[in-house]
């Protein structure tokens, strides 16, 4: 620990010494990118100053605010620092300030910069000065209107499929735009800039290509050509190129490209900056193929050659055919109809295809394998093969097509085979052991599974059913349970209980379900217990809910008579208490209208 | 508790009868000719004539014959004749109709095998697309007859726990468990009764039996390739158009082919 803290010691002093020993190394700069632009095209002005060994106190510029006419958009500072070790020279401490401004000149002119001044280590160091040329709109090479140059660099050509920028901008190159339907359309997109790019920071993204087939020829390392677009000289580099092949007619876009890259002047103490540009659309006018149009006739030019594997079979036993149509275009598209063979089985083909992009060319090959099955003995003719196509160079269809191909089958008709067995994949006798076969069964037969049996269905049904019954019953019964225990339920309960006791001739219990009878309709009216009160606290009671004076009078003389009775029985007599009964009812009926009025 | 027992009485008496019924319902062999039939057929196959035994199986399945036995044996036929999608194709029928076999399985994971070898011995390598779901593999060994029956069951075990617990004064805790477990058994049969009868796919499972087969956008053979599938892949049959059926392979291709290019797995459908 004590030898590393020594170490960071002495690290840390070296440049005391070593600033002691040593003059700094300072470099001042003040660049214009462009020297001459036009009015409103921005120039980037840079001052910096590197030191090597000395510390940077200050950096200015004095003529900047000086020239009224240069608007400054933006401003940005950079102070990088670098340390650098080696043997001998201790420790090196190299530090920069970049001031970078981005100008649009307002006026034309020329605008002169007196050298950038700096001072490291109090001593003042300078730059060259600058002189900025500033001309009017329109008056020099640099004309948007202007003709620009082909990639190819050619010039004559213009920007179409291209968003101008001064800087860097996309270009889709379409050829030709207007096609006929399945020809191809070459498109090759490039980013023309003169910035310094770094390859590996290049982002592309493919247009949108809908409605096109594409076959694309990847770009494995970015090459570029020097090409003068508007006077100025670009970088033009491909990022794509592409067949593409149109699947409909009408008008079909190529989408915008985008890129996005790294910009910067390749120097350690700047730090890159991320550019971003957005091509234009470009549309393709597609025509359709002039009619009439041949069966599967598709566009380029092709030739077809057919061949079989071998001219006498076994009857029963397979030949392949096959057909190879090559050329240029699009080998996806073609089509190939197999005319029916009597006494030949053609099964599916197989199909395989070869492309190869040759000087942005596409063209390839497209075999299909038929295995034809001769069923029956003979000779069996394949007819010729048919191919149409329309070649946009003469704008004529032509036809190519096979010579007649035969095979002869021998021997007697074979019953068919239940398998099949292609001649080309021969089989390779598996390891596994299968078997060994079951020589009893069952032999079961007509098999319904049980989910599709009547009684399934309705076994299924029955518990919910038979459930919700039961619960449709349970809860009928509760409800007849709950119908006797309501309040007019009881008070029809009391009367009759009363009845059967004056059936009986029990005067006491009579009596008793009348004041119960009573007591109960009070009770139910009032909502309240009115047992235990007094007469006089009940007649109180009665008033203020506004019975009539007749009912209250009424309700105490029956009640007072009832308990009276109640306790010398014996002097009541049948009639009595048949009066009693009807009075009590009309007493009760009378208590509950007073309810439904209250 | 008197509703109960009626209840259990009436459930007991319909559930006797019904099974009484479901085990008369199939009808067992047969005359003898198909019994001799399937001797020769056998007899056939132990000589290594594949071609008579298979004709023979046919024959049996033509006449009305559905039996695990007879699937295997076809099976067994066409795998030792080395035409493996139509060995696939029998051994998954066997399994459907009796799902625990362990030898049905084991033929049917050694022709998939057997033919995955074949093709990565002629074209470097091979996949065969099998199916893969979850339903599948959960009811994979459990026959749908007894998932029919466990759903009958928990459903009568079910509602009579039901109406127990609803109308029942005391409620012990053993009903709510029972209540519970019904319940249980109950989704449960009734998720794999649906994935056996076919609810949960979008048609009857197919196997490819060429080695190519060539699916088109259309059922028209001027219809654009869409793809290809080869023998043995699995898929489920969506559409059907004259001679043309629609496929949609476990991959998720889609295309129309011809209806001879491929076999059905479930038996309520047409057999190939």
């Amino acid at each position: 620990m004590r030898a590393l803290a020594l170490l960071i010691v002495a690290l840390s002093a070296m440049p005391c010494f070593a600033g002691a020993a040593t003059e700094p190394e300072v470099t001042v700069t003040l660049n214009a990118t462009p020297n001459e632009a036009q009015v409103g095209d921005p120039v980037r002005l840079e001052v910096r100053v590197r030191a090597r060994g000395g510390n940077i106190e200050d950096l200015q510029l004095r003529d900047l605010k000086k020239h009224l006419e240069l608007e400054i958009v933006s401003h940005q500072t950079m102070r990088p620092m670098q340390f650098s070790f080696g043997f001998g020279s201790g420790v090196q401490k190299e530090s920069s300030i970049a001031n970078i401004y981005v100008l649009v000149p307002r006026a034309a002119g020329t605008y002169e910069f007196s050298p950038a001044v700096a001072r490291v280590d109090g001593k003042t160091y300078r730059s060259e000065p600058l002189t900025l040329v500033i001309r009017p709109n329109g008056s020099n090479a640099i004309d948007p209107s202007d003709p620009a140059s082909a990639p190819d660099g050619s010039s004559g050509g213009d920007l179409s499929g291209a968003r101008y920028d001064s800087r860097a901008f996309l270009r889709t190159v379409v050829e030709p735009t207007e096609v006929y339907l399945g020809q191809q359309v070459d498109i090759k997109v490039y980013l023309y800039t003169r910035i310094r790019l770094s390859p590996q920071s290049v982002v592309p993204s493919k247009p949108a290509m809908d409605g096109f087939w594409v076959h694309d020829d990847p770009i494995t390392s970015l090459q570029f050509e020097t090409v003068s677009v508007k006077g100025q000289q670009y970088r033009a580099y491909p990022i794509q190129r592409s067949a593409a092949f149109p699947q409909r007619s009408g008008k079909l876009a190529v989408g915008a490209p985008k890129i996005a890259f790294d910009a910067g002047s390749g120097n350690f103490f700047d730090a890159p900056q991320r550019i971003e540009r957005v091509g234009v659309p470009v549309t393709v006018r597609v025509k359709p193929l002039p009619p009439p149009v041949p069966a599967n006739a598709v566009v380029g030019n092709y030739a077809i050659e057919a061949r079989l594997d071998r001219q006498t079979v076994k009857t029963g036993d397979a030949v392949t055919l096959r057909v190879d149509a090559g050329g240029v275009g699009n080998v996806n598209d073609l089509r190939i109809d197999l005319p029916p063979i009597a006494g030949v089985r053609v099964l599916q083909p197989a199909i395989r295809d070869q492309r190869r992009l040759t000087n942005g060319q596409l063209s390839g090959t497209r075999s299909w394998e038929w295995i034809l099955i001769a069923e029956s003995p003979g000779e069996h003719r394949v007819p010729p093969i048919v191919l149409h196509f329309f070649d946009p160079e003469t704008e004529a269809y032509e036809t190519a097509r096979t010579t007649a191909l035969s095979f002869t089958a021998t021997g007697a008709t074979k019953p068919p085979e239940p398998t099949i067995k292609p001649v080309d994949t021969p089989r390779k006798p598996s390891t596994a052991t299968f078997g060994p076969i079951r020589v009893y069964s069952a032999l079961t037969r007509d098999r319904m599974p049980i989910r599709e049996r009547g009684w399934f269905g309705w076994l299924l049904a029955l518990p919910p059913v038979l459930f919700a019954l039961v619960w449709l019953g349970a809860a009928v019964s509760r409800q007849r349970g709950q119908r006797g225990t309501t309040s007019g339920a009881i008070q029809r309960r009391l009367l009759r209980e009363a009845e059967s006791a004056l059936q009986a001739d029990d005067p006491r219990a009579f009596y008793d379900r009348i004041v119960a009878s009573i007591t109960h309709a009070l009770d139910t009216r009032l909502n309240e217990s009115v047992a235990g009160l007094p007469h006089t606290q009940l007649l109180a009671r009665l008033s203020a809910e506004g019975f009539d004076e007749d009912l209250k009078q009424r309700l105490i003389n029956e009640l007072e008579g009832a308990d009276f009775a109640r306790f010398a029985a014996s002097g009541v007599n049948r009639d009595e208490m048949e009066r009693c009964l009807q009075r009590t009812t009309a007493i009760v009926e009378r208590i509950q209208r007073a309810k439904s009025a209250g | 508790m008197r509703i109960s027992f009626i209840a259990v009485v009436v459930v007991a008496t319909l559930f006797g009868h019904a099974t009484a019924f479901a085990q008369r319902a199939p009808q067992r062999t047969s005359g003898s000719s198909l019994r001799e039939l399937f001797e020769w057929a056998n007899v056939a196959a132990s000589r290594g004539d594949h071609a008579n035994a298979i004709a023979g199986y046919r024959k049996l399945i033509e006449a009305g014959v559905h039996d695990p036995d007879v699937y295997f044996n076809l099976g067994t036929s066409f795998a030792q004749s080395g035409d493996y999608p139509r060995a696939i194709l029998n051994y998954e029928r066997a399994l459907l109709l009796r799902p625990n076999e362990t030898k049905a399985s084991e033929n049917l994971r050694d022709a998939e095998k057997a033919l995955e070898e074949q093709r990565a011995e002629l074209e470097g390598e091979a996949t065969i697309q099998r199916s893969s779901s979850i339903s599948d593999a959960a009811y994979g060994n459990v026959s749908e007859d007894a998932l029919a029956y466990a759903l009958l069951l928990a459903n009568w075990v079910f509602f009579l726990a039901l109406a127990a617990v609803s109308t029942g004064r005391r409620k012990h805790r053993f009903i709510y468990a029972l209540l519970l477990g019904a319940g249980a058994v109950l989704l449960v049969a009734a998720l794999g009764l649906a994935t056996k009868a076919g609810l949960l796919r979008d048609g009857p499972r197919v196997v490819t039996l060429e080695d190519r087969v060539v699916l088109r956008e259309g059922p028209d053979p001027r219809a654009r390739l869409r793809g290809e599938a080869r023998g043995g892949d699995r898929g489920e049959l969506v559409g059907r158009d004259g001679d043309f059926v629609k496929l949609q392979l476990v991959s998720g291709l889609e295309g129309w082919t011809t209806a001879s290019g491929v076999g059905l797995i479930d038996l309520d459908h047409d057999r190939h």
